[in-house]
């Protein structure tokens, strides 16, 4: 395990960074407060899968379809995937480093873009077309 | 790098059973890793029997007896016998832990004996631990500051001094940080548990002057956000104290300072 091993002398230096310095506090905020966004909405979320169970297609659509509901839930979903986005960088920053772990962080964000994307945009087309 | 198996040539096999001590009545059955570097095998598991009937009450007692009565080549750190100089600390029974303050009668069944977890071993329960001492070095332990230094002495009221109770205790034994499983990944870039409690210690301490340059080396994505507050650290630190909480506060001053 000593093999790839930072150096004793780098590690002691207090200037040492190891990372994007600038960025680690503002994703530590971005997580945190993402988390509790969900956690606020996940009562409304609750409600919206229990609202819609055993409903058919026209009712789902009335019920996503109208701004009320649908607005809110297009925001909930950019922020689920931008907090899905920084948990699976935490995860990838555990276990990956170089190369490896770039391309895992490239897929990770153009998945969750991809999430976002599409469910807002299904959303939208909910609200504004039907 | 996380690494989820040991190479072969670290697997522990299983090793040399010790003969029991002739006329002995009270038994207590060690379990001990051994690895010697200078030879090419692999690391083993002794195993020893201890005679309670001439052996102190706790963990180092054993062994020190097994050492002195049965294996005098057994290896290990030892030094104060009673808490205070962190030298012994160990892998006792699946939990990292000082070897002096456990006693033999906190657990049935034979007592295995692990060095550190995820750390290079010099030979049987003697860890390397030159990083850890590295990154305790990185947090620059020491008062540092900018006014001119009084005359006497740096003061601090009662209440000030009373904000370093619960950090200024720790003895440096390495149980927290070789428990933690984000420092056995990212060993060498996480400060791990000790160094953090040791870093938020100087931090709050009212006669440092220079809490801004310290938060500074701190942020990075490894040296402080690897904590993700598994807790293991506050579990096995033999001086019950919490070096998760510690490290929480660092990132609350983080936080705070970013958004002031």
């Amino acid at each position: 395990m000593t093999a790839n091993r930072t150096p004793d002398a780098v590690v002691a230096n207090p200037k040492t960074k190891y990372g994007n310095a600038k960025a680690s506090t503002r994703h530590f905020i971005t997580q945190r407060v993402t988390g509790a966004i969900n956690i606020v909405f996940i009562g409304f979320l609750a409600y919206l899968v229990i609202r819609l169970g055993g409903q058919d297609r026209p009712d789902m659509v009335a019920t996503i379809g109208n701004g009320w509901i649908g607005l809110p839930l297009a925001v909930l979903l950019v922020i689920v995937a931008i907090h899905m986005r920084n948990g699976m960088r935490d995860t990838l920053e555990d276990y990956f480093h170089g190369a490896t772990y770039r391309l895992l962080m490239g897929l990770n964000t153009v998945f969750c873009i991809l999430i976002a994307v599409a469910g807002v945009a299904a959303i939208l087309k909910l609200v504004f077309w039907g | 790098m996380v690494e989820l198996m040991l190479p072969k040539a670290d697997r522990p096999t299983q090793g040399k059973s010790w003969p029991k001590p002739a006329g002995a009545k009270r038994l207590r059955e060690y379990h001990i890793y051994r690895y010697d570097p200078d030879q090419s095998a692999n690391p083993r598991i002794d195993t020893y029997f201890v005679n309670l009937d001439d052996c102190g009450p706790m963990i180092l007692d054993g062994l020190l007896w097994i050492k002195n009565n049965i294996d005098p080549t057994l290896t290990l750190r030892r030094s104060c016998r009673e808490g205070i100089c962190g030298s012994c600390s160990m892998n006792i029974n699946g939990l990292n832990t000082l070897a002096c303050t456990k006693g033999m009668d906190d657990s049935t069944g034979p007592i295995k004996i692990y060095p550190l977890p995820h750390m290079p071993v010099v030979k049987d329960l003697v860890p390397d631990l030159s990083t850890f001492y590295a990154q305790h070095r990185a947090i620059e332990p020491w008062l540092k500051t900018t006014s001119p230094t009084p005359a006497k002495e740096w003061t601090q009221t009662v209440p000030q001094r009373a904000k370093l109770d619960g950090l200024y205790e720790c003895i440096l034994c390495a149980c927290c940080s070789t428990s933690c499983p984000s420092y056995w990944w990212n060993g060498d870039k996480y400060l791990g548990p000790a160094a953090l409690l040791q870093a938020y210690r100087w931090l709050i301490d009212s006669r440092d002057e220079t809490t801004n340059e310290r938060l500074d080396d701190l942020e990075d994505p490894f040296k402080l956000y690897r904590c993700h507050t598994i807790m293991n650290c506050a579990k096995v630190c033999p001086k019950g104290l919490n070096p998760a909480k510690a490290i929480a506060e660092i990132k609350k001053m983080m936080v705070e300072r970013k958004v002031a």
